[in-house]
């Protein structure tokens, strides 16, 4: 029962790395709206909103790939 | 009266339950508070105290919805979005007051996006019709249903999951690290019994992940429950006023 508790962690550990590319996909985001506000200031608010927004649907991957380290990690373990 | 309490509390019941009943009571307090606060100002003077945090939230959640929405049927929505707002704020700060967050159960969270889902379909009809309302998962042509069908159900289950996941992450991550500091604080001879280290370190990562992501997660809900059930509607002409 040890080498599957082993493996299940494992199996978690590879689950949450799908945070590495939303980890890129928000970095590029982030930088298009450095960029936006560079180029027209004034619309800084709206940009800010938009990627916070951005960001966020971005992230669900990442949350999906947590989620599931959660459930093998608590329900089959 | 003892019969009742019995049947009650028979049934094991969740501990999200208690902090709902907590955080309804604290957002219906505040409700009237304020609004007892309205009546008795006085009109032609400068709000303050409560009558001004009505104010600002009224016209924050007026703002953001007309924002997204546009000006012929923000009106409508405004309301729902103010209270939804308020209510995910309060929940997603409560594990700052030692209850157990609400949106930490995924039931509260399908419900809160299952209302926004109902509602978008709710736009669909109404600016579509009966006939539309059923025909436009054929399009362009019949062989797309599956996919659309999906991509009407897709938000239900990612506004549900995501919200769920940030706050359920956050707590976890505090649980794993209240536990680690006090296994580290086991070590130390005499106050080891006492988890001395977690609360030095705590406040900061209670920071991030209790009031800034609770913020950004509520923010996040509105703002994509605004734009889902902004885009169902015709766009309508910039007006100026």
């Amino acid at each position: 029962m040890d080498i599957a508790r082993g493996l299940v962690a494992i199996g978690a550990g590879i689950a949450v790395l799908t945070g590495t590319m939303t980890g890129i996909g928000q970095g590029y985001a982030a930088g298009k709206a450095v960029e936006a506000v560079g180029r027209n200031p004034e619309a800084e608010s709206k940009i800010r909103s938009m990627l916070i927004l951005g960001a966020a649907i971005a992230e669900t991957a990442a949350i999906y790939g947590l989620l599931i380290s959660f459930l093998l990690l608590f329900v089959f373990n | 009266m003892n019969q009742i309490l019995e049947w009650l509390f028979a049934k094991p019941l969740q501990v999200e339950i208690i902090s709902i009943w907590i955080i309804t009571g604290v957002v219906i307090a505040l409700v009237f508070a304020i609004n007892n606060a309205i009546k008795k100002a006085d009109v032609m003077a400068k709000p303050t105290g409560l009558v001004l945090i009505g104010v600002l939230i009224v016209q924050t959640f007026s703002t953001i919805t007309k924002d997204n929405m546009g000006a012929r049927h923000y009106k409508n929505y405004a309301p729902y979005v103010g209270a939804l707002a308020l209510y995910l704020f309060f929940s997603n700060i409560s594990g700052l007051f030692g209850l157990a967050q609400p949106t930490a159960n995924y039931s509260v969270t399908l419900t809160l996006a299952l209302i926004t889902f109902i509602l978008i379909q709710r736009a669909v009809f109404m600016s579509n019709g009966f006939v539309k309302f059923f025909t436009r998962f054929f399009e362009p042509y019949p062989v797309f249903f599956v996919m659309n069908f999906f991509g009407a159900i897709a938000p239900l289950v990612s506004m549900s999951l995501r919200l769920f996941g940030n706050i359920t992450g956050g707590t976890i991550i505090m649980m794993l690290f209240y536990s680690f500091t006090g296994y580290v604080a086991g070590f130390v001879p005499v106050i080891g019994q006492f988890d001395f280290i977690g609360p030095l370190i705590g406040p900061f990562l209670h920071a991030y992940f209790d009031l800034f992501v609770g913020f950004i997660q509520m923010f996040v809900f509105i703002s994509l429950t605004t734009v889902f059930i902004g885009n169902e509607f015709p766009s309508e002409p910039e007006t100026t006023n």
